[in-house]
């Protein structure tokens, strides 16, 4: 099944900084929910280890990352491709990071994607609103990096 | 047969169910408690795809974790066992418990996981690393007909498994001479029976006395023999334990893949193997979908409303392996005709496989889909006629003097009555009143509708399907045991050699027991010995236990009753036409000659007084074959079943147009199977019938997305009918005993639902039928019939704006 997800969300951290933590994979391991392991296998490539639960099925899922026309630090775009005991998974995602007035930026994506497997069949009619809640848990898990990075606050 | 039933003491009387006892406690005893120290647990990596060429399996870091004891792929497993018996003459479908260089419908087991605990087994069954490359599909079974489709079994060259068709009588003649023809195509959807216990087995190797002991939720005829030939064991090498109770069958629960698995890890790893499957392994991977079929029908008749011939197609979507499930379009051939006396009949019955889960045996053995499509064809008659759908079938269905009657594929109707039938259904739910009340309901703007089928259960199983169907089939015995024992204290045991579930075969055999020996049945103790202890038999299949159970339990008996006479006759001197036995004793013409403890006392103590040649103890048992059950096909025909209980359904259903959610306001079935040898049991068996019914007709679907991944594998998509959706059911009791029967009584194992889909869908047609729409699939989902109406609608709205 298809999927689709964009939002848009506000950072206090300047372009560069967002930029940075968004193709770390250190950083990123901590905020993707249930990524075990990124790791990098050559330019702007990356293998992924994720650990999932969906509805009444959980399992992994071991995708292949890679970063395209990155154009630092404003756009860039990201594919991603693989499967696991949780099912098929393929997708493309671009962001774009502009600045904003209070020195902060701001994060616009847009994804695509489709689904299959074990979580396509099991989930089909809540995968809309997990993969929502997903991108809001890593969205909260980045922004509590850089807030961290600065000083300890609470999370919005 | 019948002079006996108006004296019955315990048969057909509303006794306790005893089984209930312990159910109802929560004292049953399932697989899942056999708890044996040791054991291990299995878990399965399922395939993501609905084709797939495994390239390669990475069980390096799944091995490492803790708990895990072993992991199997298919292609080891594939060199140490043999592949599963397989029902046609299709020797190069090979079907394994793992998938063999295949993926051949998603989720389909690719490997196995076996640890110490299940949950073990589950974590470490996601790290096994399996590489696939997708291959072409095919899910719908007229597409795999046709040349360009991907073969699922390249071996087999096609997908064809089964393509045989019979012309029984003269069928072009009949179409020449009649008045008038239609066609119509309907579809079953792909359902089942989705039992709360899923399948569960327990297997235990014993290297010292070379056995393998099983414990499973099993309904399955042959169990023991396919476990040893998969496994290379010699027959009296498996142990199946029949004192299992299986939490709900109705067919399904067959999982010879999940046994033979289990019994090879058990050897390989010598300690207890324990294999459950969760609900999404059952529902996406036990095997146990029943039919997904299309029927093509013509039909040819005259306009008095006499139908003379159906030409019918039925292509049955096997799913990815042949199994046993093709054989479901054999069975119905004993009742090709329904209830209707139909001159002749051409049959076409084809089965393909697909990148579906495997089909199973589902209650009816393929009959309801059948029953379904002839009531549909019958309604269609009578709509195209202008006729009323109940006159059409009194003109067609066969009369009571005129049985035993032969139908044109070979098989003879016991007896029946089924004008009487229907009378006694309509009188009770006073029709004229049901039609007013539809009227009413239209008049408030509701569509209402009534449903009718009349339909048969074909009773009794034998297996004459198989050599129909396959050549090399030689099989004609369909036989089932009981072995009756007196111990020393005078006290009954009654061996049964089966598993149940749910069924009642304790009760069963104890009532006809009691009511030959006369003695009270909840004083008899059943037991039910070991595959190695037991007489043959082929288990609680086609509708069989009453008549085949039943009637062994009965001739056992007799069997005693016959030797207690004689011996009876010895002592006392009196010749054995003066003396009788009742009430568990032998009565002479002066009173008493002999009561159950003397009896009991010679046969265990007294040799002495024994006639010459009987052997001591008070011992009998009966293998009673099939009754009809004598011969082998010739040219085609057969008679399969032997015994055809009949039921008549009246439904009135009420929606709203808009919302279409179809409401049962009144359910009638009038019901006959013969004898009834315990009320609560049929009654019973019929209400859940009914249940199942509404499921397939409404509600029940696995459905597959276009990528070949099931959408319904939990019960939150699985739609099961439950107390919102099942109404209170009015059943009308009739009786016309078999004639081939101990007690005249036939089937009910398959009641209810046999024409519940019929009626439903019937009842949905009438209510909808002044929009001019059909709706030709099951099940009739509330959105099909609100979308159809509001297309209807639209279209009528434009035409009249215009």
């Amino acid at each position: 099944m298809k999927l689709n997800l964009e939002g848009k969300e506000q950072f206090d951290a300047p372009p560069q900084e967002l930029w940075d933590a968004l193709i770390d994979p250190e950083v990123l391991t901590k905020c993707i929910p249930g990524c075990r392991k990124m790791t990098e296998i050559g330019p702007d490539s990356y293998v992924i280890e994720v650990q999932l639960k969906v509805a009444a099925v959980g399992g992994s899922f071991e995708g292949a990352v890679s970063l395209h026309d990155k154009n630092e630090p404003e756009s860039c775009r990201i594919k991603v491709s693989g499967e696991g005991s949780l099912g098929t998974g393929e997708g493309q995602a671009s962001f774009t990071i502009t600045p904003t007035d209070d020195g902060g930026s701001e994060l616009s994506y847009y994804g695509e994607g489709e689904v299959g497997g074990l979580v396509a069949g099991v989930g089909q009619r809540i995968l809309k609103s997990v993969s929502r809640h997903l991108v809001k848990q890593f969205f909260t898990g980045l922004k509590k990096h850089f807030s961290a990075s600065d000083d300890v606050s609470t999370e919005s | 047969m019948t002079e006996q039933s108006s004296q019955n003491r315990f048969v057909s009387q509303p006794r306790r169910v005893r089984e209930d006892r312990r159910f109802v406690a929560g004292k049953g005893r399932f697989v899942a408690d056999i708890d044996i120290p040791g054991t291990l647990h299995v878990a399965f990596v399922a395939g993501t795809y609905a084709a797939a060429r495994i390239e390669s399996i990475d069980t390096s870091a799944a091995l490492d974790m803790p708990g895990v004891v072993d992991i199997v792929t298919g292609d080891q497993l594939a060199a140490e066992i043999a592949p599963l018996m397989n029902g046609l003459d299709t020797p190069k479908v090979r079907r394994y418990p793992l998938a063999v260089g295949d993926v051949r419908y998603a989720g389909e087991w690719v490997c196995a996981v076996v640890a110490e605990s299940r949950e073990q087994a589950e974590d470490a069954a996601d790290l096994v690393r399996v590489r696939y490359a997708k291959r072409d599909f095919v899910l719908d079974a007229e597409e795999a007909l046709t040349r360009e489709a991907p073969v699922v079994h390249p071996d087999h060259g096609s997908n064809v498994l089964l393509d045989k068709t019979f012309v029984w009588g003269g069928v072009e003649e009949d179409f020449d001479r009649s008045d008038e023809k239609l066609s119509l195509r309907v579809t079953w959807g792909r359902n089942s029976t989705v039992p709360i216990e899923t399948f569960g087995v327990v297997a235990k190797w014993d290297p010292w006395e070379r056995i393998l002991d099983v414990w499973a939720s099993i309904q399955m005829p042959k169990y023991a023999d396919q476990i040893a030939r998969a496994l290379g064991l010699p027959g009296n090498g498996v142990r199946v334990h029949y004192d299992v109770d299986v939490g709900g069958s109705y067919g399904v629960k067959r999982g010879i893949k999940h046994t033979v698995l289990a019994g090879f890890f058990a050897r390989r790893l010598g300690r207890p193997i324990r294999l459950i499957e969760d609900r999404i392994e059952n529902m996406r991977a036990g095997d146990a979908h029943g039919p997904e079929r299309i029927f093509d029908i013509d039909v040819a008749f005259n306009r008095d409303g006499t139908v003379r011939s159906m030409k019918m197609r039925a292509l049955d979507n096997a799913g990815a392996y042949a199994g046993r499930a093709p054989f479901q379009l054999g069975k119905p051939i004993g009742a090709i005709v329904g209830p209707y006396r139909i001159n002749s009949v051409q049959y076409h019955a084809l089965s393909v496989t697909t990148n579906k889960t495997v089909e199973e045996a589902v209650r009816g053995f393929g009959q309801s889909p059948t029953n379904y499509a002839i009531e549909t064809m019958m309604d269609r008659v009578a709509a195209h006629l202008g006729m009323d759908r109940l006159e059409l079938r009194r003109r067609n269905l066969i009369r009571k003097e005129q049985f035993p009657y032969l139908i044109p594929s070979g098989t003879t109707y016991d007896s029946g009555d089924y004008h009487t039938v229907i009378d006694k259904v309509l009188l009770h739910a006073d029709y004229d009143a049901l039609v007013a009340e539809r009227d009413r309901l239209r008049a408030e703007g509701q569509c209402a509708g009534i449903g009718i089928a009349a339909c048969l259960e074909p009773s009794g199983g034998n297996s004459s399907f198989e050599p129909l169907l396959n050549e090399k089939n030689r099989t004609s015995t369909w036989m089932e045991s009981v072995r009756i024992n007196v111990d020393a204290t005078g006290a009954v045991i009654v061996a049964i050699h089966t598993t149940s579930a749910g069924q009642g075969h304790e009760t069963l055999a104890a009532t006809v027991v009691g009511e030959r020996l006369q003695i009270d049945p909840d004083a008899i103790r059943i037991v039910r010995p070991d595959s190695l202890e037991s007489l043959p038999g082929n288990s609680p299949v086609g509708s069989r236990m009453a008549i085949m159970l039943g009637g062994a339990a009965a001739r056992a008996a007799d069997t005693l009753r016959a030797q207690i006479l004689q011996i009876a006759s010895h002592v006392s001197g009196i010749a054995e036409e003066k003396l009788t036995y009742r009430e568990a004793a032998v009565h002479g013409p002066d009173g008493v000659v002999m009561d159950w403890a003397e009896i009991v006392d010679v046969t265990h103590r007294r040799f002495h007084d024994l006639p010459e040649g009987m052997s001591p103890g008070l011992s009998a048992q009966h293998i009673l074959q099939v009754p009809t059950g004598t011969a082998l096909p010739k040219d085609g025909k057969v008679q399969m079943y032997p015994c055809f209980s009949f039921e008549f359904h009246l439904v009135l259903i009420a929606f709203d147009p808009i919302l279409a959610k179809p409401e049962i306001r009144r359910y009638v079935i009038g019901h006959d199977c013969g004898t009834v040898i315990n009320p609560h049991i049929v009654r019973g068996m019929t209400l859940g019938g009914i249940a199942h019914g509404i499921g397939a007709a409404l509600l029940e679907e696995f459905a597959y997305d276009d990528d070949g991944q099931l959408q319904t594998q939990s019960f939150l998509d699985y739609l099961m009918p439950s107390s919102h959706e099942v109404p209170n059911v009015e059943i009308v009791h009739h009786c016309t005993p078999s004639p081939h029967t101990e007690f005249g009584q036939k089937g009910s194992g398959e009641s209810g639902y046999l024409g519940a889909p019929a009626a439903i869908s019937g009842a949905i047609h009438d209510a909808i039928a002044s929009r001019g729409i059909t709706l030709d699939k099951l099940p009739i989902r509330m959105s099909a019939i609100s979308d159809a109406i509001a297309a209807a609608d639209a279209v009528q709205k434009k035409g009249i704006d215009v």
